[in-house]
């Protein structure tokens, strides 16, 4: 008796590119938290429509020099992570380890200075609502440099001790595209917990 | 691509390293340890059944304390507890996880694959779920239940209301089973989009697969709104935020706004898995291929998308503006429609098949009764006269309990019978199984039909007693009475499975000439789930394969390969080697949860939780020695 069948064989084991499983769950991860990012947004912007006072008028005009500078170093890290992303798709280890290594300075170096910005404020999060929003957007997405950050670390030590195979190269191209995801979002919060204070300032 | 092979009498090596590399460890840590999507999909719905027990004695409970007027048999404080612990397990640990149980155990195996793409997660989901469950009974019976209703609403559930620890658990409960709810709906949408056999391209994906897909989409959007919003309340209760503190410049509103942003999305959550179990039901017992297909799915996604513009209709008596009252009831009346389709199509498939009559099908033919009921019911309410008339009234009680164990319950106990030789090799008693359903829809709507009268008649919701004068009593005891008869049924259902799980007669692979990829393989299905990876010919898998249908050949047998298929048209794209057996996800859920729990009594309990998850992260992700050789060996030989 004869069976007709599909022969894989010969196809590719494991891939690190988009096509992957793991590409994916990163996605939809991404998904999921940039619905959480949204909402947070969507609290500032219905707190700020409810009251007449806001930013409340005990709340200092923001300081931008060291958020700017943070920022900036947020917009940098795009570069290590984008040459990590392309270095993994085309297997050049040493590349890889210097990029990995490079984006969890700058991660470090981010949380460090955020941690000087959210001490300089010039209110609590108990003070009021708005003191409760934007320590809660700033601390929800230093969380998220965290993270980054301690994953690339792990990456990055492993990378020294293990070599780095295509599950790896996968890894490292998924953490990169987190990095993106976690610079972007970085921008609005900065736009409303600094900009705006400046621009319109109702009760004024 | 397809070529021919002289196939070999039997498989018994095969099936025998097929068991080896995907069978279950045995013991305690083997059960810890276990990453199967069936083992995990079963254990989602045995908890979650238990739940649902736990859930309905307290149901019983309020019952019998409604049964007469200016009764004391429980206190009002009891009574608070009872009412909302009832809602919460029914909506967060019954009606949910039951449904992602389903989806996890039976997506894998219609779509044509092994497993999970991830299957460390998908356990860690699991535990996760069991330990939010198990949190918010333990703190019940501490006295520290939950008593601001399961929505939980701010000011009553702040801190200036309610002092101790009861919002708390109600909340951080919310967070555990919102995780475990995302971590399915990713492993779901990226099992259906990326492990298809060959040839299932996405015209040709199972209804139940696309109800589970939607609803994996809602649950991305819809959860983390209520995660954040119990987590502000969490935040204004520990940290003293202001988010819902008018007098610092928050809104209470905007707790509803949020919780209902993901509470509406919630009810077709639980409702849409219930569309797929009738479709399952509908075509196995037509026999007859489902009538509009694409009509079938495109209303399922008009619906999950609708689901998000409708929750403003929770809120009418709120003093929202006139406009947004006016659109928000446009939307809800308008959802009607593809709910409309979707019934029409079935109707149309069962008008023109041949009908076999069986338990089943009786819980779908009941589908249609008492959800048409609540359906209508939820068209008056949707409107916002009538709604601002009998908002907090039993009316509403009546409206949801029609809804959700119309649209859920009645699925939910038609798929335990249909599928019931699958999970167990054995059939069920046709008798036992239709007195069941009887009990069930008579006990159900005399329970609950009076309850729209007493709410018309202004009997106002969560009051713990009532008085003599009102007129309520005579209904109210109606309604208690044959509440027993709903628990008959529940009790006649079990023991028609407890009793045939093991001596029924056997089953076989497809007792009900089905058509869907799950019944083709034995019952119950072996731990790999297919020998070989079949390939799909048409919609209906099981009736559209030729009598030598082609398979897949050349994955391995030794190594948990999976199939990677591409996304549109399910063609062949790459072999992937999905992570086996790990203690990691259940130490993974048990930090988790002490970061969880701890945080609720001193803020900084969080960040131990994380520290601790951290380490056991590094313990989750690194690889084994001889995983890293075996690998290295196979890139250097290509």
């Amino acid at each position: 008796m004869t069976q007709r069948v599909i022969d894989v064989s010969a196809l590719e084991e494991e891939t690190a590119d988009s096509r992957a499983v793991l590409w994916w769950g990163n996605l939809s991860m991404m998904a999921i938290e940039g619905a959480i990012f949204a909402m947070l947004i969507a609290t500032y912007l219905y707190l700020r429509v409810v009251n007449l006072d806001w930013p409340p008028s005990t709340v200092p005009r923001p300081d931008l020099l060291w958020p700017s500078i943070n920022l900036g170093i947020l917009l940098l890290t795009f570069a290590p992570a984008l040459i990590l992303d392309r270095a993994a798709l085309r297997d050049n280890a040493p590349l890889c380890r210097l990029a990995l290594a490079a984006c969890v300075v700058a991660g470090a170096a981010f949380l460090v200075i955020q941690f000087r910005v959210l001490a300089n404020l010039g209110f609590k999060w108990s003070d009021h609502a708005y003191g409760s929003v934007v320590w809660t957007c700033v601390g929800y997405h230093m969380l998220h440099v965290l993270s980054a950050t301690a994953e690339t670390a792990l990456l990055f030590v492993y990378a020294l001790v293990r070599p780095i195979l295509k599950k790896q190269r996968l890894d490292f191209r998924c953490t990169a595209v987190y990095w993106y995801f976690v610079i972007l979002m970085w921008l609005p919060f900065y736009f409303i917990v600094f900009i705006e204070p400046h621009l319109t300032r109702k009760g004024y | 691509m397809t070529e021919l092979i002289v196939e070999p009498p039997d498989f018994v090596r095969e099936r025998a390293l097929l068991e080896k590399t995907w069978g279950k460890n045995r013991g305690l840590l083997g059960w810890l340890s276990e990453t199967g999507h069936k083992p995990i999909g079963l254990r989602y719905i045995v908890t979650a059944f238990c739940f649902f027990a736990l859930g309905g004695i307290e149901a019983a409970l309020m019952r019998l304390q409604l049964s007469r007027p200016n009764n004391h048999f429980l206190n009002p404080d009891l009574y608070n507890q009872l009412f909302t612990v009832h809602g919460s397990t029914m909506m967060f640990l019954f009606a949910v996880p039951v449904m992602l149980g389903m989806a996890i155990y039976f997506v894998p195996l219609m779509v044509g694959t092994r497993n999970v793409p991830f299957p460390k997660l998908n356990a860690y989901g699991y535990f996760v779920y069991l330990a939010g469950g198990l949190f918010l009974y333990v703190m019940f019976f501490l006295g520290a239940g939950p008593d601001a209703g399961w929505f939980s609403y701010v000011p009553l559930s702040g801190p200036a209301f309610d002092p101790g620890k009861r919002a708390d658990t109600w909340a951080q409960m919310i967070t555990f089973t919102e995780f475990s709810a995302l971590i399915v709906a990713v492993e779901i949408v990226v099992c259906a989009f990326k492990q298809r056999a060959p040839g299932m391209s996405l015209n040709r994906i199972p209804l139940f697969v696309w109800s589970m897909i939607m609803v994996s989409f809602m649950i991305m959007f819809a959860m983390p709104a209520v995660m954040l919003d119990s987590t502000y309340l969490l935040f204004d209760r520990t940290f003293s935020m202001h988010f819902f503190n008018r007098a610092e410049g928050g809104d209470p509103i905007f707790y509803q706004h949020m919780f209902w942003f993901f509470g509406h999305p919630e009810v077709y959550i639980i409702f849409i898995p219930g569309l797929g179990f009738i479709s399952s039901i509908v075509t196995a017992f037509t026999q007859r291929k489902i009538f509009g297909y694409v009509a079938m799915v495109s209303t399922l996604v008009i619906t999950a998308f609708m689901g998000f513009s409708v929750w403003v209709h929770h809120m009418f008596a709120t003093g929202i503006p006139q406009l947004g009252s006016s659109f928000f009831t446009a939307a809800s009346l308008m959802i009607v429609i593809p709910t409309g389709v979707q019934i029409f199509c079935w109707t149309a498939t069962l008008w023109s098949g041949r009908l076999r009559i069986a338990t089943p099908l009786l819980y779908v033919f009941g589908f249609f009764v008492v959800f048409i009921v609540g359906g209508l019911t939820g068209v008056m309410l949707g409107s916002v006269p009538i709604d601002w008339q009998v908002h907090d009234t039993f009316f509403v009680v009546a409206h949801l309990h029609y809804v959700l164990i119309g649209g859920a319950v009645f699925p939910l106990f038609g798929a335990l019978h249909f599928w019931f030789p699958k999970w167990t090799g054995r059939m069920y008693s046709e008798a036992l199984g239709q007195l069941s359903f009887w009990f069930l829809l008579i006990g159900f709507n005399v329970t609950f039909f009076p309850m729209h009268l007493l709410g018309l008649y202004g009997m106002p919701r969560r009051v713990y007693t009532y008085d003599a004068g009102t007129g309520w009593s005579p209904m109210n005891a109606l309604a208690s009475m044959s509440a027993m008869l709903i628990a008959l049924s529940i009790l006649t259902m079990l023991m028609n499975f407890a009793r045939y799980r093991q001596r029924g007669p056997l089953a076989g692979p497809n007792p009900w000439n089905a058509d869907t990829l799950d019944w083709a393989v034995a019952s119950p299905p072996p731990s790999y789930n297919f020998l070989h990876i079949p390939v799909v010919a048409g919609l209906h898998a099981v009736w559209d394969a030729a009598p030598d249908q082609a398979y897949v050949t050349g994955i391995r047998f030794d190594k948990r390969e999976v199939l990677v298929t591409k996304t549109l048209d399910a063609e062949p794209d790459h072999k992937h080697e999905l992570p086996g057996h790990s203690l990691a996800p259940f130490l993974l859920a048990v930090t988790t949860t002490i970061g969880l729990i701890g945080s609720i009594f001193f803020g900084w309990w969080f960040t131990v939780g994380m520290v601790l998850s951290g380490v056991v992260l590094i313990y989750w992700s690194w690889p084994r020695r001889e995983e890293v050789r075996e690998q290295l060996l196979a890139e250097e030989a290509r």
